[in-house]
C-alpha cells in the first residue's frame, strides 16, 4: 500500500508503510547482513565492495544497500517469482560459489527472514531512524569465572516505538579469550577482570562491560568513607575486583614522585633533607599540600606541562620560519603559569587569526596541511575521538558518521594558512560520501549554514557541559600523567566502544574540572593530594599482577627528555645539544627537530602515531648508548661535574655515597647500603678510586630505582 | 565436525570474527585453540628442512606490481603502464625491464602474484604483512623477525634481529622491546659507516663493565625486593653487553673488510650496500635481517621515481635499477657461498598499486592484487605462484593472504605457526592463526 508520509527525517517523500508483519530492511534485513559479516571491511563493505557487489559499511547506508541489493546487476540477486533461487541467498548459504564461503543455511532464521522478505516484494519500507540502542545483562559483575548470562537489547526509534530487538544485534567481544557470546544472546564470562562487549545495531554500537574478581581479597567497604571522590572510585573498583590496595608510601617515595610528576625535575638535596627532617604524622597533611602548592607555583612546572602539551598539540617549526613556534610555545607557557582556564586556551586554538610570528594560538592551524588535518587534530586534542577512519566511511566503533568528519573539515575550510592566518576567502571540503562540497556540521549534532565563520561553534561543542568532551579528556591527559596509565587507553580515544577503566571516576573529574574553571593546578592539586596517588610501589600478593586498577603505584620510566634533564642535574653537567640557547630537554618542544641523543633513548617522534608511554625497556640502541655513549659516561668523567669534584676534594666516602642517594634517589641511603657501598668502593689507589665512583654512579643512574618515577 | 574444520568457511580474508567465535564454541567443547589450529596445518608443511635465517627487502611505501613481477603488456595503456616486459633465464616468465639482472636469477625466485589484502592504508598495511595479523587495538602482534628471536632465544653476541638502517613498522609488539630490531642507523654505502655506540667509551674495559654490571644487579635487587617483584632481568643489557665485548661480533658491520669487487657487484647505493651487511650479518648467525628501502609510494611520474631517479638521469639509478642491482647481487653471492638453501630471502612492500594509472601518471594504493618474491630456504626457484586478472586488479587463482605468507614464512624458518606466545595479560596467541600453507612454495 503506498502512502505518503510526513515524518521529518525523510526528504523522499513516497514510501511503502509496513503492514503489521512486513519483513523490514533496515530493521532487520540490514542487521542480519552485518551480523552473518557480509558488510565488514573485509567484504563487501570494503570501500571498492567485493565480487562487484558493494554493502555500505556495518550497514551505515541501507538506502544504497537496498539499491545494490534490488536494482543493481540487472536485479539478480533477487528473484521475485522464486524468491529461493535469490543470488542473496544462493551465495550465503553456499549453494553457489561464495568467497566468503557458506556463512548459514537455507533452514536458518538468517535465510528464513531474508526468503520472507524478498516473497513481501524486496521492499524498502519508511523506518524512523535509531534514536537509541540500549543493551541490559542480567547481570555484568560475577563472583567467580566461568559464569554467564544473557543480554538483552531494546532499540527506540524516532517516533518512539520501542522494540526488543536481541536477536538482531552483532555482539562482538572485545577479547573473545575473555569474553565469549554464545547464540545470539548468552554471555560466557572466562577471564577475571573487566572485559568489554560491544553491541552493533543499525548505526548505532554500544559497549557493556563484565567484571569478575583479579583477586581475593576480603571485601570490604572501606571506599565509603573515603574523603574524596577519586580515592572513593579507585577503592571501590578495588573493592569490586577484590584486589586488596598497597600500603602508602613511604614520605621519601611520595616526594620524589611528586616533584617528578609535576615538574618533571627530581627534588634537589636541601629539599629533601628539610622535608625528611620536618615530616611526621602531625605535620604531614599540611606539609604535603605545601609541596604540592610550592611546586604548582614552580616556572618548572611551567616548563613541563607547556612540554607535555606542546606534544599534544603537536608543535613544530615551520621552514625558514623560527618565529612561530616560539609565539605559540610562549602563549602556551603564559596560559599554563597563569594558571588560565583551558576552556579560554581550546577558544584562542580554535579561533585565533593574525599575524603567526606574533599571535600564538594562530598556529593551530598552521601544523596542519589542510582542512581534513585540521578537523582531525580538533577531534582528537579537544574532543578525544579519532576521525580519521570517518574520512572514508561512518566510523565503524564509535557514533561518527562521514558527514560529521567532512562537516568539520568544512568549518576549517576557509582558514588561510600561511603567515598571516585568517579565515575568508575560498575553500572548500569534498564530501567523500556524496561527491559534493561538504556542508559544515557539528559532529553529531547539527548541520550549519554554508557560509559564515563557525569556528567559535566548535569550540561551544567541544566545550558544552553536557558531553563534557575536552573535560573528558583533559583529565584523562592529567590522570595519566600522575598514574601512569589513563582512564582511558589511548589517552585521546574516548570512544563509545573504548570505555574507561573508571567511566564515573573520568565522569566526575571532568565535571569538577569544567566546574572549576579549566584550570590544571586544581585538577592537578586534587590528584596529587588523594591517597590513590600516594600508594606505594610495594606489592602485596594479590595485586602483583595489576596494572590498570592502581592498587599499588606502577613503576613509570621517565621520558627520554626528563631522564636526560634528570641526568644532567645529577652530575651538574649539561648535555650538549646543538641549540647553544637552550639547556634542558623539556625546552625542546619541536617534534620536527631531529635530537640525537632522546632518539635513541626513544624520544616519541611528536606525530599521530605517537603513544608517549615509554615502554621500561630499553632496546639494544637504547642500551649501547647508555652504556658506551657520552650520555652518561662524559658527565661523570667531567672534572668539572659532581663525581670528579667529590673525587678531587677526596672526600669521605660514606659522605660521597650519601649525597648521590639524596640526589639521585631522593631519600638517604640506610646504614646497611652506606656500609655496602664504602666496603665495594674503599681502595688506596687513588686511580682505582676514581674508577669504581664512576662505575658506582654509572650503576646508579642506570638502575631502575633512578630512571622510574 | 569433522568435516567442517577441514573445509573451513574462509571469508574473503581468511578467517574472520565468525571464525573465531567458531573456535570459541569448540573450545567450549573440550577442544582447545591450539589443537583445532594444529588439526588444520597442511600435512605437507612438516618434516622439511628448515631455513637458518631470513633476509626481508621491506620495500616501504608499496611497490607497484605492475612495473616488477606482474606486468599486463596486453591491457590498455593506462594500465600497462610506462614498461614493457622482458624474458627471464627462466622460460615462460618474464619481470619488467627495469629488473634485467633479477631476470638473470630468476631460477631461483618464486613470485607470488596473488597476495591479497583488504588493507589499503600504509600503518594497517604495514602492520598486516609483517605479522600476519590483520591490525587491532587490543594487540600490537610481533613481526616475524622478533618472535623468531623470541622463540629462539640465542645467546649469541651478535643481536638476532637487526634492521638496516632503520627499523621501520617491523616493531616487536606485545614482546616488548627487547625483541625489537636492532637498527644500525647511518648509511652502509658512506665510507665512514659505523654502528653507533658498540666500541667501548674511552677508558672503560671489560673488568670495569663487568664490575658496572655487578653494582646495577645490586641497585636493581634492592628496588626488587622493596617492591616485592621478582627482579626484572633486562635482555637488551645482557645482548649489549654480549655484543661490545666481542671484537668478532662487532667486526660483522664492518663493510670495509669487504674486498672492494664483492662491495662494487652490490652498487654503490644504500640499499645495495645494505644487502651486502645483511650477507655479512646472516654469514655469521644472525637469524633475521631486515634491509629496509623506502620511496616505493609512487603517486605520481612512475618514469621519474621508478626508472630515472632524477630527472635527466643518463642511466637510471631509480628505485627498481637500484633494486634490482643490489637484489640480484644478494641472491647470486648467496648462492655463490653456499649460504641461499639455508637462507630465505623475502621482497615485498605492504601493498600494490592501483592498476589505472593515475591523472599525475602515478598510481595509488591497491592491496587486492600484489606481488611477493621469495628465494633461498628451501624455496623452489623459476615458477610463479598464483596470478592476478586481466588487469591486475584481483588475484585470478590461488589467493593468498598475508596471514597465509606469514604462516609459510614461520614454517620455512622451522617454526610451528601454531606455537603460542604469550600477550603481557599472560594469555597464549598462536604465532599465526587463520593461515594457510603456499601450495607449490617448495
Amino acid at each position: 500500500m503506498l502512502t505518503v508520509l510526513s515524518w521529518s527525517w525523510f526528504s523522499v517523500l513516497v514510501f511503502l508503510a509496513p503492514q503489521g508483519d512486513d519483513v523490514c530492511f533496515d530493521r532487520e534485513i540490514v542487521p542480519v547482513l552485518t551480523k552473518a559479516g557480509c558488510n565488514a571491511g573485509s567484504c563487501h563493505g570494503a570501500a571498492a565492495g567485493r565480487g562487484d557487489f558493494r554493502l555500505s559499511l556495518f550497514g551505515s547506508n541501507p538506502a544504497a544497500d537496498h539499491r545494490s541489493i534490488v536494482d543493481a546487476f540487472q536485479g539478480r540477486r533477487v528473484n521475485l517469482h522464486q524468491p529461493d533461487r535469490s543470488l542473496l541467498l544462493r551465495k550465503p548459504t553456499g549453494e553457489l560459489e561464495h568467497g566468503g564461503g557458506q556463512l548459514f543455511d537455507l533452514n536458518a532464521s538468517e535465510s528464513q527472514i531474508i526468503l520472507k522478505w524478498i516473497g513481501q516484494g524486496a521492499r524498502r519500507h519508511a523506518a524512523p531512524p535509531l534514536e537509541r540502542l540500549m543493551v541490559t545483562a542480567e547481570q555484568t559483575h560475577f563472583e567467580s569465572v566461568p559464569n554467564q548470562t544473557n543480554v538483552r537489547a531494546e532499540a527506540t526509534f524516532a517516533d518512539g516505538t520501542r522494540r526488543t530487538i536481541t536477536e538482531l544485534v552483532t555482539f562482538t567481544s572485545m577479547d573473545p579469550t575473555a569474553l565469549r557470546v554464545d547464540s545470539g544472546r548468552e554471555i560466557q564470562l572466562l577471564r577475571p577482570g573487566q572485559h568489554v562487549l560491544l553491541a552493533r545495531y543499525m548505526d548505532h554500537v554500544e559497549a557493556i562491560q563484565f567484571s569478575a574478581p583479579l583477586g581475593d581479597a576480603p571485601s570490604n567497604a572501606h571506599w565509603e568513607t573515603a574523603e574524596n571522590f577519586v580515592d572513593r572510585e579507585i577503592l571501590k573498583k578495588l573493592n569490586e575486583l577484590r584486589l586488596p590496595p598497597s600500603p602508602l608510601a613511604t614520605d621519601a617515595e611520595w616526594h620524589r614522585r611528586v616533584h617528578l610528576d609535576l615538574t618533571g625535575r627530581l627534588p634537589a638535596i636541601d629539599a629533601v633533607k628539610s622535608y625528611l627532617q620536618s615530616v611526621n604524622d602531625t605535620t604531614r597533611a599540611e606539609l604535603r599540600e605545601k609541596i604540592v602548592d610550592e611546586l604548582l607555583n614552580s616556572s618548572a612546572y611551567v616548563d613541563y606541562w607547556a612540554w607535555r602539551f606542546a606534544g599534544d598539540l603537536r608543535m613544530r617549526s615551520f621552514p625558514n620560519e623560527k618565529q612561530p613556534l616560539a609565539a605559540y610555545h610562549d602563549w602556551l607557557r603564559e596560559i599554563i603559569k597563569q594558571d588560565q582556564g583551558f576552556d579560554r586556551l581550546a577558544r584562542l586554538l580554535l579561533t585565533s587569526d593574525g599575524d603567526s610570528h606574533v599571535i600564538g594560538p594562530a598556529n593551530f592551524g598552521r601544523t596542519v596541511r589542510d582542512a581534513r588535518e585540521h578537523a582531525e587534530l580538533v577531534g582528537q586534542f579537544f574532543a578525544g575521538v579519532r576521525l580519521g577512519c570517518a574520512n572514508c566511511h561512518d566510523h565503524p566503533l564509535d557514533r561518527w558518521t562521514q558527514d560529521d568528519y567532512h562537516g568539520l573539515a568544512a568549518v576549517f575550510a576557509r582558514v588561510q594558512r600561511s603567515r598571516y592566518v585568517s579565515f575568508g576567502g575560498r575553500g572548500d571540503v569534498t564530501n567523500l560520501r556524496t561527491g559534493e562540497p561538504a556542508t559544515p556540521r557539528i559532529p553529531g549534532q547539527r548541520n550549519l549554514p554554508a557560509l559564515g565563520d563557525h569556528r567559535s561553534e566548535v569550540a561551544d561543542w567541544v566545550l558544552d557541559e553536557q558531553q563534557d568532551l575536552f573535560a573528558r579528556v583533559m583529565v584523562n591527559r592529567l590522570w595519566k600523567a600522575l598514574f601512569g596509565r589513563g582512564l582511558v587507553e589511548p589517552v585521546d580515544d574516548l570512544r563509545l566502544t573504548n570505555p574507561a577503566t573508571h567511566p564515573d571516576l573520568l565522569a566526575l573529574l571532568a565535571r569538577d574540572f569544567a566546574a572549576n574553571g579549566f584550570r590544571l593546578r586544581h585538577t592537578l592539586r586534587r590528584l596529587a593530594l588523594s591517597h590513590s596517588y600516594a600508594r606505594s610501589k610495594e606489592s602485596l600478593p594479590g595485586n602483583q599482577a595489576d596494572d590498570r586498577y592502581y592498587s599499588r603505584a606502577f613503576p613509570r620510566p621517565m621520558e627520554p627528555a626528563i631522564f636526560v634533564d634528570a641526568i644532567q642535574d645529577v652530575t651538574e653537567i649539561s648535555e650538549p645539544f646543538a641549540q647553544a640557547n637552550l639547556e634542558r630537554a623539556v625546552h625542546f618542544v619541536d617534534s620536527s627537530l631531529p635530537l640525537p641523543t632522546l632518539d635513541a633513548l626513544g624520544r616519541c617522534q611528536l606525530g599521530p602515531s605517537c603513544d608517549a608511554t615509554p615502554t621500561g625497556t630499553y632496546n639494544l640502541s637504547a642500551q649501547l648508548q647508555l652504556l658506551n655513549g657520552a650520555v652518561i659516561n662524559q658527565k661523570l668523567r667531567d672534572p668539572r661535574g659532581r663525581l670528579q669534584r667529590q673525587w678531587a676534594e677526596n672526600l669521605p666516602l660514606e659522605q660521597i655515597v650519601q649525597e648521590w642517594y639524596l640526589v639521585a634517589l631522593s631519600r638517604s641511603a640506610s646504614p646497611t647500603e652506606l656500609e655496602h657501598w664504602t666496603n665495594e668502593l674503599a681502595t688506596n689507589d687513588r686511580q682505582e678510586q676514581q674508577q669504581r665512583l664512576e662505575d658506582f654512579a654509572w650503576s646508579l643512574l642506570n638502575s631502575r630505582a633512578f630512571f622510574e618515577r | 565436525m569433522d568435516k567442517k574444520m577441514k573445509q573451513r568457511p574462509v571469508r574473503c580474508d581468511g578467517v574472520g570474527r565468525r571464525d573465531l567465535l567458531k573456535v570459541g564454541l569448540l573450545t567450549g567443547w573440550g577442544l582447545g585453540l591450539s589443537q583445532y589450529f594444529a588439526r588444520v596445518v597442511v600435512a605437507q608443511s612438516q618434516q622439511r628442512q628448515t631455513a637458518k635465517a631470513c633476509i626481508l627487502v621491506w620495500l616501504d611505501g608499496g611497490p607497484s606490481h605492475l612495473e616488477t613481477f606482474d606486468l599486463k603488456p596486453d591491457a590498455p595503456a593506462e594500465v600497462r603502464g610506462p614498461f614493457r616486459p622482458i624474458a627471464t633465464n627462466v622460460p615462460g616468465i618474464q619481470y619488467c625491464e627495469l629488473l634485467n639482472q633479477t631476470a638473470k636469477v630468476a631460477d631461483k625466485l618464486t613470485i607470488v602474484r596473488s597476495l591479497t589484502s583488504p588493507l589499503g592504508e600504509h600503518g594497517l598495511a604495514n602492520q598486516y604483512m609483517l605479522t600476519g595479523y590483520e591490525p587491532s587495538p587490543a594487540l600490537v602482534h610481533p613481526s616475524y623477525g622478533a618472535a623468531l628471536i623470541h622463540l629462539q632465544q640465542s645467546s649469541g653476541a651478535l643481536p638476532g634481529y637487526v634492521a638496516i638502517p632503520k627499523a621501520g613498522s617491523a616493531g616487536a609488539g606485545y614482546l616488548g622491546s627487547a625483541y625489537e630490531p636492532f637498527a644500525t642507523q647511518g648509511d652502509p654505502a658512506h665510507p665512514s659507516f659505523r654502528v653507533p655506540d658498540i666500541d667501548f667509551f674511552p677508558g672503560v674495559d671489560v673488568d670495569r663493565l663487568d664490575r658496572r654490571r655487578a653494582y646495577l644487579e645490586q641497585f636493581d635487587q634492592r628496588q626488587a625486593e622493596f617492591e616485592r617483584l621478582a627482579p626484572s632481568r633486562d635482555p637488551a643489557f645482557a645482548q649489549a653487553y654480549r655484543l661490545v665485548t666481542s671484537n668478532e661480533a662487532k667486526s660483522a658491520f664492518d663493510l670495509s673488510q669487504e674486498p672492494q669487487d664483492v662491495r662494487a657487484r652490490y652498487g654503490p647505493r644504500t640499499f645495495g650496500q645494505s644487502c651486502l651487511l645483511a650477507r655479512r650479518l646472516v654469514e655469521r648467525g644472525v637469524p633475521f635481517v631486515t634491509v629496509n628501502y623506502s620511496g616505493w609510494d609512487t603517486h605520481a611520474d612512475l618514469v621519474l621515481q621508478l626508472k630515472e631517479g632524477y630527472s635527466g638521469a643518463k642511466s637510471g639509478v631509480g628505485l627498481i635499477p637500484t633494486f634490482d642491482l643490489g637484489f640480484s647481487a644478494l641472491l647470486s653471492d648467496l648462492s655463490e657461498r653456499g649460504l641461499l638453501e639455508q637462507t630465505l630471502v623475502v621482497a615485498m612492500g605492504e601493498f600494490g598499486r592501483t592498476p589505472k594509472l593515475n591523472s599525475q601518471g602515478g598510481r595509488d594504493h591497491w592491496p587486492r592484487v600484489f606481488s611477493v618474491a621469495m628465494a633461498g630456504g628451501g624455496v623452489r626457484g623459476g615458477q610463479v605462484i598464483g596470478s592476478s586478472d586481466r588487469m591486475g586488479e584481483s588475484p585470478r587463482d590461488q589467493p593468498i593472504t598475508p596471514k597465509d605468507l606469514a604462516f609459510s614464512v614461520f614454517t620455512l624458518l622451522g617454526l610451528d605457526p601454531n606455537t603460542e606466545l604469550l600477550a603481557p595479560d599472560g594469555r597464549p596467541v598462536p604465532l599465526n592463526q587463520g593461515g594457510q600453507w603456499i601450495q607449490g612454495l617448495t
